[in-house]
């Protein structure tokens, strides 16, 4: 199926995959429905997954954050937010995320570009096109940006603002690509579609069109995790170039450039490599991911045929097994025993459940905030659930919800682990006053790679000091949740059964 | 300096000027509907938002996350539900949508209090939430509502409007007796302000010791949707702040025919503390005596410390900051000005007050700074776009040495462009973790002592 770029606007993940946000059952099941489904092309008479959707919803995250966390953070580029006052608040976050993902790269560290129009009541009436014009050029004149993107909400979406006049109106003034990004917080039920939003804007108005091919450069689709890529790259003889969090202007064009494009989850890379294998030729890996030995070794493979190294390539994973193997043996002594629980974005958790079980740690259970039957590429190599269940066994307990606390003690009942994995907020909290500690893996390359399953392991043996510090907290806390909805069992009641509403929860 | 010199001095300032538009580059306040955080502030009390899915999400993390860390408590942060509106509520309206979530809340929630608030897609659909919530209501149930769109003013004017929703909608009318010595106290807006439950903390214990009654109505300190069921019965109502809490105080007047003090200096230090305390005695015509009992054993302990204090600041080898600037609330901001002039005697280079006051409050605000002191003389700008703040602070003339500058995790670059040092006092401080810390009163001053100058030494070698 091929993604179209000819419109500004990009396909929401539910219209292009078929992605849920409600589900229940076993890791196996899912893998065997989404398999059974033409993902997402419902047009084409494919099934559609069953979805668990309840009358009780929590705070989600919207497609405009995720276009702050990538398009606000490319170095050399302003993002205009579009939107009221309020929609600005996610500068702070992204400030402090892009200041410490800076550090950790050592790169200069800065405060990020990002403006807002700050459009107000009479704006709602009259429309904002005249502020947001201004807010293009005040971009310009303070930070010379070699790109400019935008970013719409829910109230310019609504009162209908023409954001693509003004957009290209001041790129031919400019001379450098005014991108707007599409992302209003309503269009779509999953916040994944706002990385789509940005990646579609940067293939259709950044990444070069020309035939120069760098035949040792591989685009690396990530956030602002740490550099073990350069290193790992270095002994195939291949160079990184990092997109879309830190980039620079520059990194984005090349993008099609690059002998692969490969990414750390692919959520978050699926819709740019298949994007840029597309319009570009550059062959994305399609592999599973980067997590355990299993999937480490095959991806490194695939690798280096797309890219013609698979000698060294074999040195060096012969090497890596060797290198880690005493520490792990270690590491698997003083796990034993232990469970775990990974709470995080959808393909991610498949990978880091790969390793927590190279470390011989028990999951019995998982939740992701969504779930995609298929990826971009439709092609069935980078099925990361069924790899997971193929090579590392079923999760009892798999679970799809966008980030709703008040199942996560549900969910955290059932399999009662010694601690959780997590990335976004949220959930951590409730397993703290639940006694339970929580691994944030801020550097999302944390558990990538060989050098990952250490690092994780290593990572889980700190936190699980951290519960005494919980267990106390537990001990002296009260849930905002009726205890008549944490005694009864089951974390998808309100779903299953609506009608439960008008009777008493037993 | 010549007259020429002046003059050129003067062209260059003008030619420098940066120009102000509608754009608002790195933050200083949010909209509307991050007064869900004045709800959550107040404990066994929970928001319910009725806008898109990442609104409730984003004012917590930048509001109440990356500002001090100070976390979600009870019912705030992740806990909030949220209709999450999509598409089809967006065409066809997202009331039945609301009245479904509100009636799950209720099954699933644990509150004394749900307070209702809308976001950009009700407000501009036109969902008829009063009505909605007005339903309930009739069953006995304790919610109310407020329109908080967030292209209607801002976090702190949401705030007034989720404080008189509670009054108006859940407290109602009373026209029983007035308890003599009892007070409720309008200031800090919560979590915005990165230190209010410390301050709040040291507020009500302060106020206590001179002999009332304390309705604080936010944070720790407060009993609750109990203590707000008391609001009527106060003796009379405490604006301890430049504006914010005005309307709210006016309002009760009306509704209630209870009287207000305003005070808008919130205070810093003994000097300024024992004058405020004795500027509240007197209104509410406490017992003199005992307040000043009070007054004399908390300036004793103050200055049992401020002497150890003065043998660092009388002779520390390696020089401390002489000017001073302020970027921040009007409520620190004149705070902070007032104590770091009168009571260290560091010399104002710059205040700039970033949270958009209504311009009816701005002479008056103003006011405070020209007569700061009696031989100190200073002004003050209003400004929200951190771009111009951060032009007018380097064109600033701070003499010989760098400043010291109280401000956010925005100027944390700009400090090091001046060679200066910086107190991260406000909304964004994502590099300072806050818990019970207070910054006010007699006990928050000398706290505040020890941040600025262990800042300053600890990046001295």
């Amino acid at each position: 199926m091929t993604i179209n770029f000819d419109t500004p606007v990009v396909v929401s993940r539910e219209q292009r995959l078929g992605t849920v946000i409600g589900w229940d059952g076993k890791a196996s099941e899912l893998s065997k429905e989404s398999a059974a489904l033409c993902g997402g092309c419902e047009t084409q008479g494919g099934k559609k997954l069953c979805e668990l959707r309840g009358p009780f919803t929590q705070g989600s995250v919207c497609s405009e954050q995720m276009v702050e966390c990538q398009a606000g953070n490319v170095r050399d580029a302003v993002l205009v937010q579009h939107s009221p006052i309020g929609c600005g608040a996610g500068q702070v976050i992204y400030n402090s995320i892009y200041r410490n993902g800076l550090a950790m790269r050592n790169l200069p560290v800065e405060n990020l570009h990002i403006i807002c129009t700050n459009l107000q009541e009479e704006d709602m009436v009259f429309g904002g096109v005249a502020k947001l014009e201004q807010s293009i050029r005040d971009a310009w004149e303070r930070n010379n940006p070699k790109a400019i993107f935008i970013a719409t909400s829910c109230a310019t979406g609504i009162i209908g603002d023409d954001v693509e006049g003004v957009a290209s109106q001041m790129e031919a003034e400019l001379k450098i690509p005014v991108i707007p990004l599409h992302c209003e917080g309503f269009k779509s039920k999953h916040w994944s579609t706002g990385f789509d939003a940005v990646q579609h804007g940067i293939i259709r108005q950044i990444v070069r069109k020309s035939s120069k091919k760098q035949e040792d450069l591989v685009n690396v689709i990530n956030l602002w995790g740490s550099d073990v890529f350069t290193p790992m790259f270095a002994e195939l003889g291949l160079r990184v170039n990092f997109v879309v969090d830190l980039a620079t202007v520059d990194d984005l064009e090349q993008l099609s450039e690059a002998a692969a494009t490969v990414g750390f989850c692919y959520t978050l890379s699926s819709y740019m490599a298949a994007g840029l294998e597309q319009e570009f030729d550059v062959p994305q890996v399609k592999a599973p991911q980067p997590y355990g030995f299993a999937g480490t070794d095959a991806w490194l493979r695939e690798l280096a045929r797309i890219t013609h190294r698979e000698e060294k390539t074999e040195a060096y994973i012969a090497k890596e097994h060797a290198r880690i193997a005493p520490r792990l043996a270690e590491l698997r002594e003083l796990l034993k025993g232990k469970k775990g629980y990974v709470a995080t974005g959808s393909s991610y958790a498949h990978g880091l459940i790969s390793v927590l079980r190279e470390l011989g740690i028990e999951v019995d259970g998982s939740l992701v905030f969504h779930h995609d039957p298929v990826y971009d590429s439709h092609d069935p190599r980078e099925d990361s659930l069924s790899h997971l269940v193929e090579n590392y066994g079923d999760v009892t307990h798999f679970s799809v919800s966008n980030r709703q606390q008040y199942q996560f003690y549900g969910l955290l009942q059932r399999v009662n682990p010694d601690f959780i994995l997590i990335r976004h907020n949220g959930l951590a909290p409730l397993a703290s006053r639940l006694g339970i500690p929580a691994a944030p893996l801020g550097d999302e390359h944390h558990a990538l790679g060989y050098q990952g399953i250490i690092n994780l392991g290593e990572t889980i043996l700190d936190i699980l000091a951290h519960k005494k510090f919980h267990q106390d907290l537990a001990a002296h806390v009260k849930l905002p949740y009726k205890q008549e909805w944490l005694n009864q069992g089951d974390p998808f009641l309100l779903a299953r059964e609506t009608n439960l509403l008008n009777t008493e929860i037993k | 300096m010549s007259n020429i010199e002046i003059a050129n001095e003067n062209l260059s300032t003008i030619a420098l000027k940066p120009k102000k538009s509608n754009s608002i580059q790195q933050i200083r306040y949010v909209c509307s509907i991050a007064a869900m955080h004045s709800a959550s502030a107040i404990p066994g009390v929970i928001p319910i938002v009725h806008c898109g899915p990442g609104c409730a999400d984003k004012q917590f993390m930048n509001v109440a996350f990356y500002n001090g860390f100070q976390g979600g408590g009870y019912g705030g942060g992740a806990v909030v539900p949220s209709t999450n509106s999509m598409e089809n509520d967006v065409v066809f309206g997202g009331t039945d949508r609301l009245r479904e979530l509100i009636e799950a809340s209720l099954k699933i929630l644990d509150a004394d209090l749900f307070v209702v608030l809308t976001g950009c897609i009700a407000d501009l659909v036109g969902d008829d939430v009063g009505a909605v919530v007005k339903e309930f209501q009739n069953r006995g149930i304790p919610i109310v509502y407020a329109e908080t769109g967030g292209f209607k003013g801002n976090n702190f004017t949401g705030h007034e409007l989720v404080t008189r929703a509670i009054i108006d909608q859940f407290v109602g009318d009373y026209d029983g007796p007035r308890e003599q010595a009892s007070v409720n106290v309008w200031t800090l807006l919560p979590f915005h302000n990165t230190f209010w439950r410390g301050d709040l903390t040291e507020i009500k214990r302060i106020l206590e010791g001179v002999g009332l009654e304390v309705n604080i109505l936010f944070g720790q300190e407060s009993q609750g949707v109990l203590e707000w069921k008391d609001v009527p019965k106060a003796q009379f109502n405490l604006v301890l702040s430049p504006w914010l809490g005005l309307q709210t105080a006016q309002h009760l007047e009306e509704k209630y025919g209870q009287p207000y003090l305003h005070v808008p200096v919130i205070p810093i230090g003994a000097m300024e503390t024992s004058a405020f305390l004795r500027k509240v005695v007197d209104f509410a015509g406490l017992d003199a005596t005992k307040a000043e009992t009070f007054i004399q054993k908390e300036e004793a302990s103050y200055y049992y410390y401020l002497e150890g204090f003065a043998d660092f600041y009388a002779e520390y080898w390696w020089g401390l900051p002489a000017k001073f600037a302020v970027i921040g609330d009007s409520a620190y901001n004149l705070a902070l000005t007032k104590f770091l002039v009168n009571q260290l005697g560091i010399i104002p280079g710059k205040q700039i007050i970033t949270e958009n006051p209504p311009e009816e409050y701005r002479a008056g605000i103003r006011e405070e700074y020209h007569k700061i002191a009696d031989d100190v003389f200073t002004d003050v700008e209003f400004e929200e776009d951190s771009y111009i703040i951060h032009q007018k602070i380097r064109q600033a003339d701070f003499g010989h040495k760098p400043p010291i500058i109280f401000g956010t995790t925005w100027e944390r670059d700009l400090v090091k462009e001046l060679k200066g040092s910086i107190v991260e006092v406000g909304f964004p401080a994502s590099y300072e973790v806050v818990i019970s810390r207070s910054y006010i009163g007699y006990r928050g001053a000398l706290t505040l002592l020890e941040k600025i100058y262990t800042t300053t030494v600890g990046a001295s070698a």
